[in-house]
């Protein structure tokens, strides 16, 4: 029995895009301003759904000169262990210097100023309000929409190229078909369901969609962003720390918990294994109240996990936790085998969070402009790309003879009617991906054992996805992704025997020059990884007085 | 997580069904929408955003549920409060707010 098989909406489109993102967004506009008929498919409402319109987030838009972009491709180069590429960036930092402006002026905003330091001065626009402006654009291009539609499987023809994909508007209750010349794949990353401002949308489908068409994903081990967040709250928003003084329970303070005025997450760790942290931000003239009022007004998400419960943030202490963001502003994703963004299996492409985003990031992201600046960039040469491939296809592409590759959790087996409990499973993955000294501090063993559990949970998976309801369908494919990611990202972790980027190995605390490759990894039952090259030489730093301290 | 749709203030539009991203509502027609899901809430405030009445609460608590008093949060002003200080309500716009903050940058610096 398949959900999927019932009757429901049924399209023909040059180019499918899955998503409603930004990264998935622009692809579509990009898309359709190449001449394409494109259909957009997302879990949510786009607009509101994914990271970026919950969170808000700036993207790097700097004007083409050396002087200003060199110390963008430095910031976090040696930091992400020598993997990104500055040729990537520089196309990166093109595309989004070209378009980034164009949503103040679809908004009908005046255009931002440029600061002393030659970068136009773009703060303040929120991420909610961007994607509101994004919607309309994208509605005013001819994309046809389609929201509360999760994309649940790939649709490949006999060749094996991706031609469209299916999945099931929970809000209609019928299943919808796109077949598509090409498909760019914007599902977001994979947070593990840990309530992350904005991302229990992203859950990994993306990743498995592609792996189950034949694609394979990268840097995977570099998935253990964790962000700081008020105990209670769901807001991983991290630049305040820079404001932070840190306690312990006592009402002592605990130093070394930032690093050049930014957050250390491991040292932060260490603290959390041992007991409660709190934090007041009062450093840095964060005591000034004109300071104050104006980080109210530049994020107005963070303040609501104080003025809902009536704390003050600036003379109060409050508990932190860290939150599991995963590979959301972690690096792994689905591999990317060319300069199109074009993936290893033809007809799929892939841009944002959903794919790697080791080429401007190596093996570290974080905050600040890089994750932004990779789905503006990525999602406008996906989307190009994607619309450049249905035009070479021609007529073929609707006449092709297509089927689904989903399997696990999607369609049942005939051997038995057992079913797995969607809820313990994500619990179940929970237990391995979220403890701070299994996912940051990795050890050999851990890694083995965690494995072991998490293969425990892939057997169980086999058995039948509950689907009497949209939810139920929906959730018991999620579980099997996240199952699958979580899989993944240790597989990888494990083969990775060295501290590179944000991949900590205690039993290998040193980088190793030997493995300044990417690590490509898939299966599904049977997991593997292979070494990738990169293709850069490592770029030397320039000298100091050349590149200035960038804040 | 979502704790209020007040019933008096609500319009029945239905938007919160729309925008939210993680389908916790349910349309009741002539009514209210319901918190059918409510563990399925993120707590991205959305909703509570674009609710054009402020008839929505959607409380701090992530992990878990909390009692919600209607005439409490109105008292402090909480009712609706997310909306203005994006800008999003009326006789208001996000370009004031960044107007504002652009002012105060000028006084005392980007704070990074
Ligand atoms: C708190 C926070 C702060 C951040 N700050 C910064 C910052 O300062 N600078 C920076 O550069 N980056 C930052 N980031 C990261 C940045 O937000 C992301 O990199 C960016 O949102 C990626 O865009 P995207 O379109 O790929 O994914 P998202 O914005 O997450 O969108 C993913 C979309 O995919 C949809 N989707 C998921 N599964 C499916 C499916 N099966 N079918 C259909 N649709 C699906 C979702 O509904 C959603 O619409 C931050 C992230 C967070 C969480
Ligand atoms: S958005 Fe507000 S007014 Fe509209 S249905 Fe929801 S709660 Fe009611
Ligand atoms: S806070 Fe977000 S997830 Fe929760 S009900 Fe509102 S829109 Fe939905």
């Amino acid at each position: 029995m398949n959900k999927l098989n019932e009757p429901g909406l049924e399209i023909n489109a040059d180019v499918l895009v899955i998503g409603g993102g930004p990264a998935a967004s622009w692809a579509a506009l990009a898309a359709a301003e190449r001449g394409a008929k494109v259909v957009i498919a997302d879990k949510g409402y786009l607009g509101a759904s994914g990271a970026f319109a919950a969170s808000t987030s700036g993207a790097k838009v700097i004007p083409p000169i050396k002087e200003l972009r060199d110390p963008v491709k430095f910031e976090r180069y040696a930091l992400g262990g020598h993997l990104a590429q500055h040729s990537w960036w520089d196309r990166l930092l093109d595309v989004t210097f070209e378009k980034a402006p164009k949503i103040y002026e679809w908004g009908g905003y005046e255009t931002p100023p440029y600061n002393t330091n030659g970068r136009p001065a773009y703060r303040g626009l929120q991420g909610c309000e961007t994607m509101r402006i994004m919607r309309k654009q994208v509605k005013k291009a001819g994309v046809q929409i389609l929201d509360h539609s999760p994309a649940l499987e790939l649709l490949v023809d006999d060749e094996g190229a991706v031609s469209g994909a299916r999945g099931f508007q929970r809000q209609e209750n019928r299943p919808w078909t796109v077949k598509a010349a090409a498909v760019v794949m914007a599902s977001g990353g994979c947070a593990w369901l840990s309530k992350a401002l904005g991302c229990n949308t992203n859950t990994g489908d993306g990743l498995l969609m592609a792996v189950e068409a034949g694609g394979e994903l990268s840097s995977m081990e570099f998935s253990a962003h964790y962000v700081p967040a008020p105990k209670h709250s769901s807001v991983t928003k991290s630049a305040y720390y820079r404001f932070a003084s840190f306690y312990d329970e006592s009402g002592k303070v605990l130093d070394g918990l930032t690093k050049n005025g930014h957050r250390s997450t491991s040292a932060i760790a260490k603290e959390l294994l041992k007991g409660k942290v709190y934090v007041t931000l009062n450093q840095n003239g964060a005591d000034n109240p004109d300071m104050q009022k104006l980080l109210r007004l530049q994020q107005p998400n963070f303040m609501n996990a104080f003025d809902k419960i009536g704390v003050d943030p600036f003379t109060e202490k409050w508990e932190i936790t860290l939150l599991l963001e995963g590979t959301v502003r972690g690096v792994g994703g689905i591999r990317i085998a060319n300069k199109d963004c074009g993936t290893t299996v033809p007809g799929l492409f892939a841009a944002g969070d959903a794919a790697t985003r080791e080429l401007n990031c190596g093996g570290f992201t974080g905050g600040a402009g890089p994750n932004m600046t990779w789905a503006i960039g990525s999602g406008n040469i996906a989307g190009w790309a994607a619309a450049d491939h249905a035009r070479s296809l021609g007529q073929k592409a609707t006449e092709r003879n297509v089927r689904g590759v989903g399997r696990t959790g999607l369609v049942s087996s005939t051997e038995t009617d057992a079913t797995y409990d969607a809820n313990a499973v994500v619990k179940g993955v929970q237990e391995e991906i979220f403890p701070l000294d299994k996912n940051i501090f990795r050890t050999e063993k851990g890694l083995l054992d965690s494995l072991a559990k998490l293969n425990q949970l892939w057997s169980e998976v086999q058995k039948n996805p509950v689907q009497g309801t949209a939810q139920e369908l929906q959730r018991s494919r999620e579980a099997v992704g996240l199952v699958a990611a979580a899989r993944w990202a240790y597989f990888a972790g494990l083969e990775r025997k060295e501290t590179r980027g944000m991949h900590k190995r205690l039993d290998y605390p040193q980088l190793d020059p030997n493995q300044r490759h990417y690590l490509a990894v898939g299966g599904l039952d049977k997991l593997w990884t292979r070494p990738v090259p990169v293709p850069e030489a490592v770029v030397p730093q320039p000298a100091k007085e050349e590149v200035a301290v960038h804040a | 997580m979502i704790e209020l749709i007040s019933q008096s203030r609500c319009i029945n539009c239905d938007i919160c069904v729309e925008v939210c991203p993680t389908n916790v509502f349910d349309p009741v027609p002539g009514e209210a929408p319901v918190i059918a899901r409510q563990s399925d809430c993120q707590t991205c405030f959305l909703c509570e955003a674009y609710c054009p009445v402020d008839a929505m609460f959607v409380a701090a608590e992530a992990h878990e549920h909390v009692e919600v008093n209607e005439e409490d949060l109105i008292a402090k002003g909480l009712l609706g409060a997310y909306r203005r200080n994006l800008g999003w309500n009326k006789g208001n716009s996000p370009e004031i707010r960044m107007n504002e903050m652009r002012e105060l940058q000028r006084k005392v610096g980007a704070p990074f």
